[in-house]
Formats: structure tokens, sequence, C-alpha cells
């Protein structure tokens, strides 16, 4: 059951690191946004692996469910502010709201 | 065993892909295609409902929302990436994976996490009486999406 674990926390822990650096490299803003899933994925899979490791399996599966809806919830809100910021700035690079005032 | 691990290096290839290919479609197929491995996983670790709801929320309506962001910011599409990307990336994801193969092993056993035991009743058991009051909050971050999305795209008044 350790190995299991290790395993999901190891690449756990892969997947969070990759949407950082995705993070930080990238100015596009659905790029940004790609990687902020990339790092939901990689807390969700934290989550049920250790609950599926400690024999939690349900409790995990509740808290991974709340989860996704956050998930959905901030996408949808994301995206349309995404799409705002293009119609304000006809431009998607992270760059151009640095220009912004008030 | 190797099942697993073949599907969660897939889960991480198909992310990395995500992150590094340019085009913003193929990004977006690339990252369904990372949440449906991940639901396959679910469903190995006896986790029906998480499977359920990654493979259909997530790889469908997420990606849903993502094509027809990029549909309708067809033209934004070309912002220039810095160079750095294309080395810097690789360099320290490959660093940052050995580190993680070294120290995880010996992390296992300093990491505090739920205790063990069998659990008992059902699914809807415990989303319904255990953690009901996440589903209040569940409630709550639902309509806030919704008030949000409403907010954003609320046609101007005649006099603003």
């Amino acid at each position: 059951m350790t190995n299991t674990w290790y395993f999901t926390l190891f690449f756990a822990a892969a997947l969070v690191f990759a949407g950082i650096l995705g993070l930080l490299l990238r100015r596009n803003l659905i790029k940004l946004f790609i990687a902020i899933e990339v790092v939901a994925k990689g807390i969700s899979l934290l989550l049920l692996g250790t609950g599926f490791a400690k024999d939690n399996i349900l409790v995990a599966q509740t808290l991974v469910v709340t989860f996704i809806v956050v998930e959905v919830s901030l996408v949808a809100t994301a995206l349309a502010l995404i799409i705002n910021i293009y119609r304000q700035t006809k431009s998607l690079d992270i760059r151009q709201l640095s220009r912004l005032k008030g | 065993m190797i099942v697993q691990t073949a599907l969660l290096i897939g889960l991480v290839l198909f992310s990395v892909l995500a992150i590094l290919l340019r085009d913003l479609l193929k990004s977006a197929i690339s990252l369904a295609a990372a949440s449906l491995l991940l639901g396959i996983v679910f469903f190995r670790m006896n986790a029906p409902y998480a499977g359920v709801f990654e493979i259909s929320v997530v790889a469908g309506l997420i990606t849903v929302l993502f094509i027809l962001t990029i549909a309708l910011t067809k033209a934004g599409d070309e912002v220039r990436e810095s160079r750095a990307v294309n080395w810097v990336f690789p360099l320290f994801f490959v660093a940052f994976i050995i580190i993680d193969a070294l120290v995880m092993k010996g992390l296992l056993r300093k990491i505090p996490a739920l205790a063990s035991g069998a659990e008992t009743g059902t699914f809807g058991d415990v989303l319904w009486k255990g953690r009901t009051f996440d589903l209040v909050g569940q409630i709550a971050v639902i309509l806030a999406g919704v008030f949000a999305v409403l907010a954003l795209f609320r046609k101007r008044d005649k006099h603003d």
C-alpha cells in the first residue's frame, strides 16, 4: 500500500510543480489557466491517493467531488474574465494588464 | 501496478504537453486527455463517483469552456512567449523529478494523514450525512460562479 501511496504522491508533486513552472514561464492568459488546471489535477490525485492508501476512500471521494465543483466555478468565472480582458485589450498577453489604472 | 504507473506517466506527459504546446487548441485537448487518464486512475482506486465527475465535468465541460474561449479570442492567439521556456521548463522539471524521487520516500513516514480504519456506509451516506456542510459550501460556490458570470457578461445600460 505504501508503494501505491509513494507513486501517487510522486506524480501529484510532479503535476503541481509542472503547473507552477507553467504559471511562472507563460504569458498567454489561457495558457496560465491551463497551468492552474494542471495544479488542480495534482491536488485531486493527492487527495484521492492518500484516501486510497489510508482506507478512507469515501471521505476522499467527497472531498474530490467538492473540489471539482469549486474548480468548475473557478474556470467559468476566470474564462469570462479572460474574454472581457480580451475585449478591452485585444490581446491575451498578461503584460498588457500591467498598464491598467484605477 | 504496471498499468497504474503507465496511466500516471501518461497523465504527467499529457499535462506537460498541455503547458508546452504552442497551439492553444492542442493544449486544451491535451488537458482533456490528461483528465481522462486521471478519471481512469480514480476508477482503478475504487472511486467511481470521483472518476465519473472527473471525466464528465473536467474532461467534458471544462474542455468545452476552454475551446469556446479559444474560439472567442482567436485573434489574440499570437502572444510572444519568452524563448527561455523551451529549455528552462524541461531543465527544471527533470531536476524536480530527480529531487522528488529521492526525497518523497523519506517524506512519506513524516507526512501526517487521515488515520487508517475501515469506513462504514456508502458514498451517499458520507456525502449527505458526514459532510453536509461541504454541500452548503458547494451550493454557495456554484451560485457565486453563476452571479460572477452574469455580472461579467451584463449588457451596459444606455446611460452608462
